[in-house]
């Protein structure tokens, strides 16, 4: 196997897509009549589009005459840029007949997803453009215009503060997580949820914005990044092992409570294999094991000790 | 390097199965030069929109405090606003947030689009855990805290004759603030650069756990961290792809290297005062290589990320004891020279085989390559006493690779049918388990029934195994030989979901439904976690009464379950236990814009519930129930905007938020309650605020649009 495998594969890969460039271009798929701009731009839907709320374009970083890659910078498309030719749109209809529609934006609308989408791919290529494709946003069908108001001066879903919200609309259970006890402050308005993760597609699971789920926790938490003398082996992996980031009703954001939390993985003879139950509590015999910080009253370095006495994570 | 090139073989195989389609928009050619805009509004000059105003909060509260700000009864002036300057060649916005709390926010963009712009930005995020805890230490210094004159040591917590007198309020709270400045420069329309700085400070007082063997005491200790972070990127984009290069350092200072206090208790070992370290100074360096290329004619988008980093850590070590009359030998090293390198690499094929038919493939690995050198210790045990034998660290390494591969197919305009293989691999040093696979797979339906209708339904299940279980290693570290770590154990999961989405074209009315269920079976275990599942339920419902009228209804239902056995006798199991989780959420409001043109109205409630229930039934204690962990958030708020003028409004906020849980960790706990540990008597939240605000804004320059 090894190197001689990969290369078959490589070249049958080749090959594949070699015939494929051969079938498509054998595809006559496009028509002759191409559908046609208005004559006069702007200015032609304008004389209809007049409310403010459309209007508002003319406030946003779409609609800066200097920047030539701006749909109204100079010589673009204009309002077409993004809903297409409207030449019949504009023209006169006779009475009765319904107007031709533009392409509108929405997962409601009638234009197909793909298409509206491919109209914002078009000009913000880069990693949002190429990443969007096979994310799980593009493979749900999710529309740019579900999260984007592109008309809008102050685009809800950029701003941290409303972020989350426009998020939570699909993202129901989330919402829910983050209304928990203890929680990332996204009810305050003052975490959104790009914080974290890469909405336009990412390699990592989940969409995350760094490599991978510690390197995106160390953002914030770069005191827990070590390397430490005394590593506390799940926590060199994955955060998510023992905390759920978007809230949990236990403090600390922790999937469950200490010490059951800790017994899950330590059955050492002694106290880490004892049951902590109602005799423990402060009505009965208050336990060290079970009260306060549970493990966390003498095992503190949790997240690791750099101490040379740290190996049992107390120093 | 054999297992990465049986991945990158794999990758390939399924490339093979990769086909095509980006849809590609046909026009008729147009001369747009005499398009000259000219009944556009461009927006040109000032614009400004600022709201000043006074809150009254009736409550101290750690609780409601964390992050918003409003952490004590009184008065605070509210600042907010943003504005911006636009002329032909320059944008310039801003925004304030809470000026005038501890949760401020104040952020500047601008530049010359098309060919710089930059970003200036300042936030702080108050954290406040606990108002209601008490210590004895005092602070001698920033990482120190020594006992009060007067204290009388006793080996347990009923001896402390002094502590009444000793005690004082002790808040644990800390504040971060993050500076931000970067900017980005187009040197043309396909070549640009980045440079990003950001520094993130935290200073205050959080728990620290401190320990002398079989006693310790809950410290309240100085924390004063400091992140500096750079990032350097250029970036080529085309219509065909892209390619960036990046670089990161991120820098972590913490300006104490440990913490010092004095055992309040005796313990017959000398130990009079202790050490612990507090996070060590480390460095990040990643460089990064990201791009994409679309074969059009192929209908298909390759993509690839590639990543190296290594972090360091090479700060100086503590020596074994601050008890000189323990006689513990030499440190092997002043400091460690810890090294970690790390290696991503991610290659993606999407491909559009036709109109109807998409496949995707994608390849992940990732490497954690622990270089830290390992020499052997001789550890004091809590400063008390050496413990006689010779230990040497462990540095862990791991090698993640994960393979996936679907398809989805459109059977019909209304139905399409996914699905998809993933193949996960965990390769670990130094640890019960080296070689860990998981394969999974999974299918889904989505079908539009109607314009008004749309149902997804998935499912799928996954196996994760392990080529040995090492007991050997377990038992080296003391462990039961029947434990299973439950991220190391076999399990086999399934779980489903499905949506239903009701939202009529044009119809004022919307409705999301959502379930979803998981179930965890670590069916190989006798002693760890046994068993989990998660179930949730999720309700939205939206209704556009009229043009400014609209209603929201939202609900939520969640339960996570688990069952896990333990040892007391360190043989069979002979202890069980179970937690049960539960949690409710309901949410609803209420928006009335332009009543009698002048007054936009805003209510909003939440409600969230929690209940953990933990049962445990042992051979030494019978079944026993410990009491339940609850939580009750309640939120209601009415925001009113009156509009005075075109360019006034007057706005009120009214705010009531309580907050109450029961926690059998903490309630009745006071100080002394545990015989050997000092803590710091903190209280479960019961907290109930009222907010009551009134704010005058003033928009400068042309109105900001409705539709903000």
């Amino acid at each position: 196997m090894g190197l001689a495998s990969i290369g078959r594969n490589a070249i049958a890969l080749g090959l594949l897509l070699a015939v494929s460039v051969g079938l498509h271009a054998q595809s006559p798929d496009e028509s002759d009549a191409k559908p046609e701009y208005s004559r006069k731009g702007a200015d032609s839907c304008i004389a209809c589009h007049e409310d403010a709320e459309t209007l508002a374009i003319f406030k946003t970083k779409h609609a800066v005459p200097t920047d030539e890659r701006s749909p109204f910078g100079h010589g673009q498309l204009q309002c077409e840029a993004c809903h297409g030719p409207g030449g019949a749109h504009a023209a006169r209809v006779r009475r009765g007949e319904e107007r031709p529609s533009v392409i509108e934006f929405g997962s409601h609308e009638e234009t197909p997803v793909d298409v509206q989408n491919g109209m914002c791919i078009d000009c913000h290529t880069s990693d949002v453009g190429f990443g969007w494709h096979g994310g799980p946003h593009e493979s749900n069908s999710v529309a740019c215009a579900d999260c984007h108001t592109s008309h809008a001066p102050k685009d809800a879903v950029l701003q941290t503060s409303t972020q989350p919200e426009v998020c939570f609309d699909c993202h129901q259970s989330v919402r829910g997580e983050t209304l928990k006890a203890f929680s990332h402050p996204f009810f305050e308005g003052k975490m959104g949820c790009s914080d974290c993760h890469s909405p336009h597609g990412a390699t990592v699971d989940t969409q995350l914005v760094r490599q991978t789920v510690n390197e995106t926790c160390y953002d914030c938490h770069a005191e827990k990044r070590g390397p430490y003398l005394w590593e506390h082996a799940p926590v060199t992996e994955d955060c998510g092992t023992c905390h759920t980031p978007h809230g949990s009703i236990h403090p600390g954001m922790l999937v469950k409570r200490a010490p059951l939390l800790c017994q899950s993985c330590h059955s050492q003879a002694g106290h880490p294999s004892l049951p902590q139950d109602e005799r423990g509590l402060p009505s009965a015999t208050p336990s060290q094991y079970l009260l306060g910080q549970s493990c966390l009253n003498c095992h503190e370095q949790v997240h690791g000790s750099n101490h040379p006495s740290g190996s049992k994570l107390m120093r | 390097m054999s297992t990465f090139a049986a991945q990158l073989n794999r990758f390939l195989l399924a490339a093979l199965v990769c086909g095509v389609s980006v849809p590609v928009f046909a026009a008729a050619p147009v001369d747009t030069s005499k398009w000259t805009c000219e009944y556009c509004p461009f927006e040109d000059g000032y614009r400004g929109d600022y709201d000043v105003g006074v809150t009254g909060v009736s409550d101290d509260s750690a609780y409601f405090g964390d992050a918003s700000g409003y952490d004590e009864s009184g008065a605070y002036i509210n600042i907010d606003g943003d504005g911006s300057y636009k002329s032909e060649n320059q944008q310039i916005s801003w925004t304030l947030e809470d000026l005038g709390l501890d949760s401020r926010f104040a952020e500047i963009e601008g530049g010359n689009q098309g060919a710089y712009d930059y970003r200036i930005a300042y936030r702080e995020i108050p954290r406040r855990r606990f108002f209601t805890t008490e210590s004895i230490f005092r602070e001698t210094g920033s990482a120190e805290l020594s006992l009060p004159s007067g204290w009388v040591r006793a080996p347990n917590t009923a001896g402390f004759s002094a502590l009444d007198s000793s005690l004082v309020g002790r808040n644990i709270e800390s504040d971060r603030s993050i500076f931000e400045i970067g900017g980005r420069y187009l040197q043309s329309k396909n070549i640009s650069f980045s440079a990003d700085f950001s520094r993130q400070e935290r200073d205050g007082v959080d728990i620290f756990g401190g320990p002398f063997f079989f006693q310790s005491s809950l410290l309240p200790g100085q924390i004063d961290y400091t992140t500096d972070a750079v990032d350097l990127g250029v970036q080529y984009s085309a219509e065909s792809g892209y390619l960036a290069f990046g670089w990161r350092l991120s820098e972590f200072d913490n300006d104490n290297l440990s913490l010092r206090w004095e055992n309040p208790f005796t313990n017959g070992f000398g130990a009079d005062s202790g050490e612990l370290s507090q996070a060590p100074d480390n460095t990040f360096q990643q460089l990064s290589l990201s791009g994409a290329y679309r074969v059009a004619q192929l209908r298909t988008v390759l993509g690839f990320s590639a990543a190296a980093g290594r972090l360091e850590q090479n700060d100086t070590l503590l020596p074994y004891t601050t008890n000189a009359g323990l006689g513990a030998g030499a440190l092997p090293v002043s400091s460690l020279d810890a090294r970690v390198n790390t290696t991503n690499l991610a290659l993606t094929a999407n491909s559009y085989i036709t109109s109807r038919a998409t496949v995707r493939a994608s390849f992940r690995y990732d490497e954690r390559d622990n270089r830290t050198q390992q020499l052997v210790w001789t550890r004091a045990i809590t400063d008390s006493f050496l413990s006689g034998e010779s230990e040497t660290n462990t540095p862990y390494s791991y090698e993640r690779s994960n393979f996936s591969l679907s398809g989805e197919y459109e059977l019909f305009d209304s139905l399409r049918a996914s699905a998809g293989y993933d193949y996960k691999q965990m390769d670990r040093d130094n640890q019960e388990v080296s070689e860990q696979t998981e394969n999974g797979g999974w299918g889904r339906l989505r079908w539009q029934a109607n314009s008004a209708l749309a149902i997804d339904a998935r499912g799928g299940a996954s196996q994760r195994t392990n080529d040995f279980y090492d007991e050997t290693l377990a038992g080296s570290l003391g462990q039961n030989p029947l434990l299973r770590k439950y991220n190391l154990a076999y399990r086999y999961r399934t779980y489903g979901e499905v949506t239903a989405t009701v939202a009529p074209y044009e119809s004022p009315f919307s409705l999301t439904l959502n379930g979803f269920y998981a179930e965890d079976d670590y069916g190989r275990s006798t002693i760890g976690l046994l068993n989990g599942d998660d179930l949730s339920l999720n309700a939205d419902l939206g209704w556009a009464a009229s043009e400014t009228v609209s209603v929201y209804l939202s609900g939520g239902y969640q339960n996570i379950e688990s069952t896990q056995a333990g040892s007391e006798q360190f043989a069979a199991p002979d202890w069980t236990a179970t937690n049960d989780d539960t949690f409710y959420t309901l949410g609803a409001g209420l928006r009335i814009r332009e009543i009698a043109d002048k007054l936009d109205l805003q209510l909003d409630y939440t409600r969230s519930d929690g209940t953990s229930e933990i049962d445990v039934d042992s051979a030494s204690g019978g079944f026993s129930q410990l009491p339940d962990l609850t939580s009750t958030l309640d939120y209601l708020r009415l925001k009113l905007a009156y509009r005075y003028s075109d360019r006034t409004e007057i706005t009120t906020r009214l705010v009531y938020q309580s907050f109450s849980a029961d926690d059998w960790a903490l309630q009745g706990v006071e100080p002394a309650t545990i015989p050997n540990v000092l803590s710091l008597g903190a209280e479960p939240y019961d907290d109930d605020q009222f907010i009551v605000g009134i704010g005058f804004r003033y928009r400068i320059g042309e109105a900001a649009a409705a539709s903000e």
